[in-house]
């Protein structure tokens, strides 16, 4: 049903050529940078807190920044180096608290997070995921942790792998199956234990149905994993939608996949898990996609995380031609920014150039009710609607229409045919109904 | 070497694409698809179905133009929807109807009822729909001279007076299915007469993805079912009532119209279905043969409450949303 409704979006600019950049080449290791930053705010929830001074030396694979708190994360620095400076340091959020390390190239390695003991217990490694600061890798940044711990009461039988990797240019999850498609497995493995699981989908798009190969060796006869194959759609990779989509099982308003008894999970979160408990290492590096037309040689990078983006455009070759935005993410929902300095985060999976023309902003035009709109909305608003709420100061209206359900895909701004900023009133929307809810 | 300094890099909000489908790409769509009757008519009718096109066309957008300029509001119409509105009037009445006649409807479509209310988007109504149901009902004498086409032009009673007013019989007036549906030796609305040519217009349409394939698919199906019904299951009764008048022209291209029908997706729904009892209801009831127009028009004022009250529930609540009227 949503397939079908979601059909139109792909049509335009949105097509799949531009994976075509970077699907087919390897992944290869980052030059090192000399600067590593590492914001507070890498994840969602509080931010971390710095435990090393200005000065220290410090090793690789060490703790840096402690998380605060349930929903937080720790911050383990990628090199070994000395602390330069903690400041404020431009981030894809803006600037924020930073802490700067100067890279000595040694690598020095810090001790791993436990001695490699046989018979790890459900705690065990529960407790090493949540040591080695593991975040939703995806993008969302939600720190796994708290993904993994339900509520009393609440049981947990469904288990999504999410290799739907719908944001226009990014083909890093895609090489990451198909060259880590063994240690994937691994880390779902890892994950099997910790609840009696009954049902676990690996959910890919038919558009990289090359990786399915690799997976499938990797899972063997394993039975209890299996593989889903997706119709190519933005946005398929949506938590909220993948579930609906996988098991027919609707996320309540406001809350999370486990109130459906759901743990919905990044393939490469779920590489992270491998790596913290079969092999003791903290979250220190990821894929990160580099691409656009303004990009001379774009790349799937092993990136250490804290590198700054300049490292890597220059590790492409620069630019051929000028470009019109620089993303943290995907054209869909990434940020833009506008400094080299900013730093490859736990969820950066892409950064994405688009060229100068596809900048412009079209005049806007009165709304015709063609319904694109909502017939685009992965969870059913009608988005003209709560903006035109909105635009008339009826905030409650607009709350009445769901604005607070949003995801902030960009289906509706991007197929309006009348260029309305349906998206940018709806978030205008949201923070308003935040703030009252905040004053009362 | 370009730097990102040089660069000026812009930093408006996601997303940052934006589909080339415009206003004016999805209304040049339509007109498109309307070239199709458009040729039909000039083919069965004569050269006369152009120029009622283009009188129809150029009233309508000189009208449209008249009065933005004259409100000193933005001059929009290189969005081309008056364009359709002309079109359609001059596919909607007989090729004997004098060319004022298309004028006095464009002016009533553009000005009386797209532009008082507020212009492209804001109109309750359907222009076309409205102008030719001004037109039939002061203007009758003028645009309901049908002619069966070829040189001795002869005038005939519409299929629909033989079937209509609780007749459950077909005449031996009423022409064959076959001709019907080519549209050969039929008089009737320049544009509405070749059923098979509308098809192939739909069939367009549906695969630019530019209207919803279930409104004229539920329109007619309604008629369909009822008629079938109401005649005694008789496949040749129903089939008449189908391929008769304007149901199937005005199905495609008028009950789609984005503005004066439903928004939600259950709305649309229930617009179609209603629009097709309507239909079926103002032919046998009334025995007035533009049931069609009358039909979508009050569908067309009543779609603001069906869709306030058939909005999507959405995704992770129990509920619809209780939503305020919108128009």
């Amino acid at each position: 049903m949503l397939n079908m409704k979601l059909k139109y979006s792909r049509q335009g600019a949105y097509t799949e050529e531009r994976k075509s950049r970077t699907e087919k080449k390897p992944i290869i290791k980052a030059p090192q940078s000399k600067t590593m930053i590492y914001p507070m705010n890498m994840h969602i929830g509080a931010p971390a807190e710095p435990i090393i001074e200005v000065g220290d030396d410090v090793n690789m694979g060490q703790l840096i920044a402690e998380k605060k708190g349930f929903v937080s994360a720790n911050i383990y620095s990628s090199v070994s180096g000395t602390v330069e400076v903690i400041q404020e340091m431009m981030t894809m959020h803006g600037p924020h608290l930073a802490i700067v390390i100067k890279n000595d190239f040694k690598d020095t390695p810090a001790p791993a997070l436990t001695s490699t003991q046989e018979d790890l217990t459900s705690q065990d490694k529960l407790s090493l995921i949540e040591q080695a600061g593991i975040a939703g890798m995806g993008g969302a940044t939600f720190p796994t942790h708290v993904k993994l711990s339900p509520p009393k009461g609440k049981s947990i039988d469904t288990l999504i792998i999410n290799g739907a990797e719908c944001e226009t240019y990014s083909t890093a999850d895609h090489r990451l199956m198909i060259e880590s498609a063994e240690e994937i497995v691994a880390g779902i493995k890892e994950l099997l234990t910790l609840f009696p699981i009954k049902q676990t989908y690996i959910a890919i798009e038919t558009n990289v149905h090359d990786s399915v190969a690799a997976l499938k060796h990797a899972i063997g006869d394993d039975k209890r994993i299996q593989i889903k194959e997706l119709e190519t759609i933005y946005p398929q990779g949506a938590e909220k939608r993948l579930i609906k989509t996988l098991v027919n099982r609707e996320v309540p308003s406001g809350g999370l996949p486990l109130d459906v008894h759901t743990i919905v999970a990044n393939v490469s979160t779920v590489r992270a898990v491998y790596l913290a408990i079969q092999k003791g290492l903290p979250l220190m590096d990821r894929v990160t996609t580099v691409t656009g037309e303004p990009i001379k040689d774009p790349q799937n990078f092993r990136v250490r995380i804290g590198t700054p983006v300049q490292v890597l455009i220059d590790a492409c070759g620069g630019f051929v031609e000028k470009t019109g935005k620089m993303l943290h993410g995907g054209p869909m929902m990434g940020k833009p920014i506008t400094s080299g300095q900013v730093p490859i985060t736990k969820g950066t999976s892409v950064i994405s150039f688009l060229p100068k023309e596809e900048v412009k902003v079209d005049e806007r035009t009165p709304c015709i009710k063609c319904a694109e709109c909502l017939n685009v909305c992965p969870v059913n608003l009608q988005p003209v609607l709560i903006s035109n709420a909105y635009e008339q100061g009826d905030i409650d209206a607009a709350e009445r229409l769901g604005a607070m359900d949003c995801i902030d895909c960009g289906n509706c701004s991007y197929i309006c045919p009348a260029n309305i900023p349906l998206l940018d009133n709806i978030r205008q929307a949201k923070t308003e109904i935040k703030a009252r809810k905040e004053q009362s | 070497m370009m730097s990102l300094q040089d660069m000026k890099l812009n930093v408006r909000a996601s997303p940052h694409l934006k589909s080339h489908r415009k206003t004016d790409w999805m209304m040049k769509q339509v007109i498109i698809a309307l070239l199709l009757p458009l040729m039909a008519a000039i083919y069965f009718f004569g050269i006369k179905s152009l120029g009622l096109v283009l009188v129809g066309v150029a009233s309508s957008v000189l009208f449209e133009y008249s009065f933005q300029k004259f409100r000193d509001q933005p001059v929009r119409i290189n969005d081309y929807s008056a364009v359709i509105t002309g079109m359609l009037i001059g596919l909607s009445v007989p090729v004997t109807a004098p060319y004022w006649t298309i004028i006095i409807g464009s002016f009533f479509a553009i000005v009386i009822i797209k532009q008082l209310p507020g212009g492209i988007g804001r109109n309750m109504f359907n222009p076309a729909v409205g102008a030719r149901v001004m037109l039939k009902v002061f203007f009758s004498p003028w645009i309901t001279n049908w002619v069966t086409p070829g040189t001795d032009a002869v005038s005939t009673a519409t299929p629909l007076e033989s079937i209509g007013h609780f007749s459950t019989t077909i005449s031996k007036d009423v022409p064959g299915l076959f001709e019907l549906f080519l549209g050969v030796n039929l008089g009737g609305n320049i544009g509405e007469t070749s059923k098979l040519i509308i098809i192939l217009a739909f069939i367009y349409l549906v695969v630019r993805g530019v209207i919803n394939m279930k409104i004229p698919l539920l329109y007619v199906g309604t008629v369909a079912v009822i008629s079938s019904i109401y005649g005694g299951f008789s496949f040749d009764y129903m089939m008449t009532h189908v391929l008769s008048g304007t149901l199937i022209f005005a199905a495609v291209f008028m009950a789609t119209d984005y503005t004066s029908g439903a928004l939600t997706p259950d709305g649309k729904t229930i617009f179609a279905i209603c629009a097709g009892f309507l239909t079926i209801a103002i032919r046998l009831i009334f025995n007035f043969p533009g049931g069609v127009g009358f039909a979508i028009l009050i569908m067309n004022a009543l779609s603001p409450v069906i869709d306030k009250y058939l909005a999507p529930r959405i995704y992770g609540h129990k509920k619809r949303p209780k939503v305020a009227l919108v128009k």
